[in-house]
């Protein structure tokens, strides 16, 4: 408890007010001994202390936990924490595993992320993947139309401080893209044999285009009469009942015409196009008066969307984590973090040079004042690093404790 | 005459100190007198007796709102000022420490003669209760005695100091209190909503009910039908306007917390006339 200054050893008005309520202090001013009334009227006032924040530091003190006030400067700073300073406690020994420890809330993000977004490939995704298993002071994005965007935003926040390694990788890339494009290979041109066509191809293929080979590769005829053999072209027959009707399941409700459409099409393309008509003409028989009043469907079943939009158009609240965006918003006044509270079993081991890692951040209002906002509790949890924060409700000498969690709905999405 | 009028003047008045802006009841007297007037308010101070715990508090009592309001309407509420004793001269500081000191050494010297009694008694009964009992053992033990009268000193760190709670002072005497009755300031504390509660709490305060703070089961008060460290609260109350209208997840909610604790939810509403009206809500079956 308290401080040293100037080789005097100094109590905080709290700190004294709960020493003369246990009996275990008394406080003279001008010879005379402080009553606890006077104790209450001269240490607590807006200025210094408050009481409603004085009944939470003695109700927690008579718990047993260990009080402090909060010290701002005490947390590591951003910038503190890109660096990975070596701390103490637990995270020294996990230094080699935090080299990616990095707040995902960086401004600068958003503004590199434009610039490498063609470069994105799936090595760099690959190491962030990896990477956020291990990292432990996550802010997940959980919209997750945003995903790919906070993809590139770590990985473009990642290429920066990664630079030696992650832009060798890149390079290659680059260079066999550029490779490609020097020889520029026209695969529309270039034909594959197609060995299980029904039709008679010759036993052997010729040899291909010297130009497609590498170096000075020369490549003879190769006798494919043993492959073909090998591969199946027995006709698929189909059940009893199937070879008695005589057409395929999918067509059992296209009859006439719409037969010899299908017949018509030449490639997969347009029997898909033709496919997608007759979906919408059928739909639009059906559904067409959904669309013709003031509150249209959200979606469109016939355009395809994948799921995970989908749920994203239904869901009615933007979800969002405590720490998105926290970084951005001014500090206020009224709301503050006022004690941090360490674990009471440690007490007799406690030291005030090095204290352990915090339990606790409280943050002390009133009942009859105004709820905190989303705004107000984002601040408060990225002003407080990764301990939690607790608020420390007075309610007419009844204290409770609410604390705020991120929580993500379960989106089941089977991809 | 007039002592026995000042008296009675000054017993209907309850001292309040301000702290942080908030009254406090530090004195025994006022605490009893505000209980005996059907008020409860909330002790928020540590027990001496039994300091590091949080289940019994002791002084001082901290008051809703609405109970200083209606002491203030009943002119029973005197203001106490703040002790300043800059503002005194320095000879009555000097008096106020002489007073002070005078009291520590009297309370040394009863201590240390009542310390003195203990020893001999234990003394006493180690004699009487020792198996051997010749001659020498006994000279023995009655020099022990002689020796213990003349070489016997308490120490000064061992004496126990009162730290008094309340503020001993000359405002407590009657006239003091009688001059300071009007003088309460009313907190600025306005606002419909403020109003509201405060006729609801008027309202059934003069029905003879009990109240106190209700934020924990999500209403404005607890309504108990006696004291409260007699009964159980029978009555979460609610308080809103008459004209406001409820949310129905609102109503929802509040019903299903009073029928999880057991008590009947109150939503009180305040007439035009003065008169206050209130809607039970309690949860029943579809039989």
């Amino acid at each position: 408890m308290g401080f040293s200054a100037e080789g005097k050893r100094y109590l905080l008005p709290e700190e004294a007010l709960y020493l003369m309520e246990c009996g275990s202090l008394q406080v003279f001013y001008e010879d005379l001994a402080l009553s606890i009334q006077d104790a209450y009227e001269i240490f607590l006032s807006s200025e210094t202390v408050s009481l409603h924040q004085y009944q939470v530091f003695g109700h927690l003190k008579r718990l047993g936990y260990v009080v402090h006030r909060f010290d701002p400067s005490s947390l590591p700073s951003r910038y503190a924490q890109q660096l990975n300073l070596p701390q103490s406690g637990k995270n020294a020994g996990n230094q080699l595993k935090r080299k990616h420890d990095v707040s995902l809330t960086s401004t600068s993000a958003p503004s590199l992320s434009k610039t490498l977004v063609p470069t994105t490939d799936t090595m760099s995704a690959d190491e962030h993947m990896k990477d956020e298993s291990v990292d432990e002071s996550v802010a997940m994005t959980s919209s997750e139309s945003t995903a790919d965007e906070s993809s590139t935003t770590d990985s473009a926040v990642m290429v920066e401080p990664r630079k030696w390694w992650t832009s060798d990788i890149i390079e290659d890339k680059g260079s066999n893209h550029r490779n490609c494009s020097r020889s520029g290979w026209d695969f529309s041109s270039i034909l594959f044999p197609d060995l299980g066509s029904k039709e008679n191809l010759s036993g052997s293929l010729a040899s291909p285009d010297p130009s497609l080979l590498p170096g000075a590769l020369a490549v003879g005829v190769c006798d494919v009469a043993s492959w073909r053999s090998k591969i199946n072209q027995r006709k698929v027959k189909g059940s009893p009942e199937h070879r008695r009707r005589g057409v395929d399941n999918q067509r059992q409700g296209w009859h006439g015409k719409k037969d010899e459409e299908v017949q018509s099409c030449k490639n997969w393309t347009e029997f898909n196009d033709l496919m997608a008509r007759h979906q919408h003409r059928r739909q639009d028989e059906q559904a067409e008066h959904l669309w013709n009043r003031e509150v249209t469907p959200l979606h469109d079943p016939s355009q395809p969307l994948p799921t995970r939009e989908l749920l994203d158009i239904c869901s009615v609240i933007k979800p969002t984590c405590l720490l998105e965006g926290a970084s951005r918003l001014k500090p206020a006044h009224e709301w503050r973090i006022s004690f941090v509270v360490y674990q009471p079993d440690t007490a007799s081991e406690f030291k005030k040079s090095k204290p352990r890692k915090p339990y606790t951040h409280v943050c002390v209002c009133g009942f009859d004042g105004p709820v905190p906002e989303l705004q107000t509790v984002k601040l408060l949890t990225s002003q407080s690093g990764d301990v939690p924060v607790v608020f420390a409700v007075v309610d007419h000498g009844d204290v409770s404790f609410y604390t705020m969690k991120d929580f993500e709905l379960p989106t089941d999405v089977f991809l | 005459m007039e002592e026995a009028k000042e008296e009675e003047v000054s017993s209907s008045a309850v001292g309040l100190s301000l702290c942080d802006s908030v009254p406090l009841l530090w004195r025994m007297e006022d605490i009893k007198k505000f209980r005996s007037m059907g008020l409860v308010g909330s002790l928020v101070g540590a027990l001496p007796r039994a300091p590091r715990q949080n289940g019994r508090m002791g002084r001082p009592l901290l008051l809703l709102p609405e109970e200083e309001r209606l002491l203030s309407e009943k002119q029973a509420a005197a203001a106490l000022p703040v002790a300043n004793q800059r503002a005194e001269g320095v000879e009555e500081l000097r008096q106020k420490v002489e007073q002070y000191e005078a009291h520590l050494q009297q309370s040394y010297e009863e201590q240390s003669a009542l310390a003195l009694e203990d020893r001999k008694a234990a003394m006493l009964r180690a004699m009487t209760s020792s198996n051997t009992h010749t001659q020498s053992s006994e000279d023995a033990w009655k020099h022990r005695l002689e020796t213990l009268d003349q070489n016997f000193s308490f120490p000064q760190s061992a004496m126990a100091v009162q730290l008094s709670t309340a503020r001993a002072g000359l405002t407590y005497y009657p006239q003091d209190r009688a001059f300071l009755q009007a003088d309460w300031p009313t907190r600025q504390r306005d606002g419909p909503r403020c109003d509201a509660r405060y006729r609801v709490f008027r309202d059934l305060k003069g029905r003879g009910f009990y109240l106190t703070s209700a934020g924990k089961f999500g209403g404005d008060f607890l309504v108990y039908p006696g004291d409260p460290l007699r009964f159980h609260a029978h009555f979460i109350a609610v308080c809103l306007d008459l004209e406001e209208s409820m949310c129905l997840l609102d109503v929802l909610a509040v019903a299903r917390l009073g029928s999880n604790v057991k008590k009947t939810v109150l939503l009180c509403s305040s007439v035009k006339d003065g008169t206050v009206v209130y809607t039970s809500l309690q949860w029943s079956g579809m039989a």
